[in-house]
């Protein structure tokens, strides 16, 4: 990092003087009902909200703390869900900045990370699977899917190896709609928890995996069902890492648009479901989107939408993002369990949420929760109603 | 810190909840105070309950260890900075509340923020009416040790005029209960000056030296609904002060009102004013900012009549701005963090109380400081009580510029002392209050002995207390 990038960044996190308002604030005016979810989940000592990782970080750039993974260790038991950007006083993003000083702070030994990004760059996914895998759903459809074409489908490792049912609900909604799209083989991962770890050398060469796909594919359009695939593909590639892209959607806006415009005409099972909406952070807090989901869900016929104590720029996250998944499981799940909870509050009977890497640590956090409630992709509530 | 004692804070607290991280101990050597020098505790423990901090107390005491009690770190005078090698007691696990109905009160443990009491006590439709201005981040045992204000104040007055009892870990860990809770057969707190002497004053702005607060009662009123928002004019500081003076004579159930000086107005809406849909206007050189709130209408629409009237009987004009006043009560949880923080910039702040009257001195000392340190800051303030006045001056610096960060620690201990002499108080001791002023003397010494009696071994929170 040059010099005049590293005191910019020092001014930064000097915009932290330390208030603590991003530790637990119920902020009712703001929809807040406290704030950070790893200092509600974890002991919470200072270094778990941001105020503490703000002046960790500024002393590990500074030199007055050791660069050791344990000092470090606190800069990545974070979501970089956003929530403290939300409301914190000064004029400065903490998510952003945090994400940054992982980025310039990459030499810090962080075994977790290297293994994550190990992985992907050798298998094109975090999951270490056989990468064939991410299209072998396809083989589900009663309709074949090409590998070129004009919208492409950009799976994600999450829909395409842990959660199928969200690409296998995408694809039939696509195909509802009469939109041809393709999947192109050997799909590379989108990077983001690269991006969100600090791995920004391997996020760029991982970016040029996505394009030269995207160019095999000679696709114009690009449909994600991930939250995190499409903030980097939509923000991060162009922002962050100087690339373009052709236009990228998710499929929950698509939805929103094809039902407006009568392409799409779910229909009444017959069945009545109270269902809560879990706001993914990439989506809400990084893209701005809080309505197209909540028109979706406004448009089937017998889901009544239920809304959780917090939505919105003020909701909870949670717990996948950020790379604390692989860094502590057990507090992303611990987390994860939380929000079910705020979901369980409700009395819905289904947690639906547009991301399949909300949904699969929902699913994991649904198993400690205080009662029971199905987690489940908007998309898969849009095509049983499409049947 | 000797294995030894750790490994006994260990068995009190639990394993996970003691730290002796480099990292951790990094981040509870400061606190939201800007412009003080960080110090590095040698452990931090985080107790579930009094218990834990009664045995907690009892081992510190024992081996001689001092002591800093923190609940939100939000405090800006340097009261949770901790001793070299020391011990921080984290509060925020005592998060158990108890409403009393029909004694019109509250029990709050120490790790209960101002915020989340006034969510629950909002589903009774109650609430505790003053609200300092870091409610979002600063609990009521925290905000008792140092006695704060905010909005409310200016109709209830500071924190202590709401408390009616104490739970209080002396530094043996005994464990006290102040009011009348201490009678065991009691409903619960109704009543402050039980069995005596005011125990619970004695501790309440204490900074944590006499003793740790675990759990605070406090008073609840019935919920005010109906508010009026207003901005009056006024040419002269003068003025300006006898209106403020004059609302609460007559009894005028304001809330919170600040005169704000015209430079100092601008500052502010510069920053926020877009932010709270103040309109463009030019305004006096003395604005006052009010906000009246009744518990029933006919009271209300009487309260503000005669707020005009006294106005235009003192030579002022009501403005009829509302969004100033409106942005600074409906949000007060925030709007004093945005406009503390908005500016970039790190502070020193120099909280002190004045008679409303004597307002202009407060303003005239800060401005010549600032202008002969060469420094950039302002000042702002509210009606704090029955016949005060509480003030928060600023006095900015650039944290990357050492030498302006002197000065304004300089500046700082001058304004202290100027403002000392217009006959200004402290509701935070602070050592620069009482530093070389003789006239203090006594009173110090009774407090040190005090201190003497209740920790002998001088273990809480040294020297944040006057120096003590």
């Amino acid at each position: 990092m040059v010099d005049g990038d590293m005191e910019a960044l020092i001014e930064e996190l000097l915009q932290c003087r330390r208030c603590g308002i991003c530790r637990e604030a119920v902020y009712e005016r703001g929809g807040f009902d406290g704030v950070c979810p790893v200092w509600e989940n974890s002991a919470g000592f200072e270094t778990s909200f941001m105020r503490g990782k703000m002046i960790v970080a500024l002393a590990l750039l500074e030199g007055r703390l050791e660069r050791s993974a344990a000092c470090a260790e606190s800069l990545y038991t974070c979501t970089l869900c956003g929530n403290c950007t939300q409301i914190c006083g000064a004029e400065f993003d903490p998510a952003h900045t945090l994400e940054t000083v992982r980025a310039v702070l990459s030499d810090i030994p962080n075994p977790v990370r290297d293994r994550v990004t190990a992985d992907i760059m050798a298998h094109n996914n975090p999951y270490v699977d056989d990468n064939t895998e991410k299209r072998a759903w396809t083989a589900r459809l009663d309709f074949d899917v090409p590998t070129e074409g004009e919208v492409l489908y950009f799976v994600g490792c999450t829909a395409g190896i842990r959660v199928p049912e969200t690409a296998i609900a995408t694809a039939r909604i696509l195909h509802s709609a009469g939109i041809d799209f393709c999947v192109v083989e050997d799909e590379p991962c989108c990077g983001s928890v690269m991006m969100r770890t600090g791995a920004v050398d391997s996020a760029h060469e991982n970016a040029a995996r996505v394009i030269e796909a995207v160019e095999r594919a000679g696709a114009e359009r690009i449909v994600v069902s991930c939250a995190g695939c499409l903030k980097a593909l939509r923000k991060d590639f162009p922002e962050a890492l100087g690339t373009r892209l052709p236009e990228v959607v998710h499929v929950v806006g698509l939805v929103q648009q094809l039902i407006a415009e009568g392409r799409l005409t779910p229909h009444d099972t017959g069945e009545h479901l109270s269902v809560t909406y879990h706001d993914p952070c990439h989506m809400g807090r990084e893209l701005g989107i809080y309505d197209a989901p909540r028109e979706v869900m406004g448009a089937l016929p017998g889901v009544e939408l239920v809304e959780m104590a917090t939505t919105r720029a003020a909701a909870k996250c949670c717990g996948a993002g950020g790379g604390l998944r692989s860094f502590d499981p057990g507090l992303s799940e611990r987390i994860a369990t939380a929000r079910v909870n705020e979901a369980l509050a409700t009395g819905a009977d289904i947690l639906a949420t547009a991301c399949p890497f909300c949904v699969s640590n929902l699913q994991r956090g649904a198993t400690g929760a205080s009662g029971s409630v199905k987690v489940v992709d908007i998309v898969q509530l849009v095509v049983e109603r499409l049947r | 810190m000797d294995a030894s004692v750790l490994e006994r804070l260990k068995e009190i607290v639990g394993e996970q909840y003691l730290s002796t991280r480099e990292d951790v101990l990094l981040a509870y050597s400061m606190s939201a105070s800007t412009g003080y020098d960080p110090v590095l505790p040698a452990a931090v423990v985080r107790p579930a309950d009094t218990r834990e901090v009664a045995e907690v107390l009892r081992v510190a005491n024992e081996h001689g260890i001092p002591v800093t009690p923190r609940c939100g770190g939000s405090s800006l005078q340097g009261e949770v900075v901790p001793q070299e090698g020391g011990l921080v007691v984290d509060l925020l696990r005592l998060r158990d509340i108890t409403l009393f109905r029909d004694l019109r009160s509250v029990r709050v443990g120490a790790g209960v923020t101002f915020a989340a009491l006034d969510r629950y006590l909002a589903d009774h439709d109650l609430w505790v009416p003053i609200f300092p201005e870091s409610a979002l981040v600063c609990t009521l045992a925290g905000n008792v040790a140092v006695n704060g204000a905010g909005p409310g104040s200016s109709r209830y007055g500071c924190i202590a005029e709401m408390v009616l009892g104490l739970e209080v870990v002396l530094a043996d860990g005994r464990i006290v209960q102040t009011g009348t809770e201490a009678n065991p057969d009691a409903p619960g707190p109704y009543l402050r000056y039980a069995f005596g002497p005011d125990l619970t004053g004695l501790f309440i702005g204490s900074l944590g030296t006499l003793g740790i607060i675990t759990a605070v009662s406090l008073k609840t009123f019935r919920r005010i609904h109906h508010f009026d928002y207003n901005t009056y004019g006024f040419d002269t500081a003068g003025a300006a002060e006898r209106f403020v003076l004059e609302l609460k004579e007559n009894d005028i159930g304001v809330l919170f009102a600040s005169i704000y000086e015209g430079r100092i107005l601008e500052f502010f809406l510069d920053m926020l004013g877009e932010e709270y849909g103040v309109p463009q206007h030019d305004w006096p050189p003395y604005t006052v900012s009010a906000t009246i709130g009744r518990l029933r209408e006919d009271q209300l629409a009487s309260d503000v009549a005669l707020a005009r009237r006294i106005c235009e009987d003192i030579g002022g004009h009501v403005i009829g701005i509302t969004e100033l006043p409106r942005g600074e009560w409906d949000d007060r949880m925030r709007t004093f963090v945005r406009s503390s923080y908005a500016h970039g910039w790190h502070w020193r702040i120099l909280y002190h109380h004045q008679p409303p009257s004597n307002w202009h001195r407060s303003v005239e000392e800060i401005w010549a400081v600032l202008d002969e340190y060469g420094l950039l800051g302002h000042t702002a303030g509210f009606l704090s009580g029955h016949g005060s006045y509480n003030f928060y001056p600023h006095c900015y610096f650039y944290p990357t510029d050492p030498d302006e960060e002197a000065k304004v620690r300089s500046a700082h201990a001058e304004l202290a002392r100027r403002l000392f002499a217009t006959g200004a108080v402290p509701f935070k001791l602070a050592p620069y209050w009482v530093a070389g002023v003789e006239e203090m003397a006594p009173y110090l010494d009774l407090l040190r002995q005090l201190k003497r009696a209740l920790d002998p071994n001088g273990i809480l929170n040294p020297g944040v207390l006057g120096g003590l």
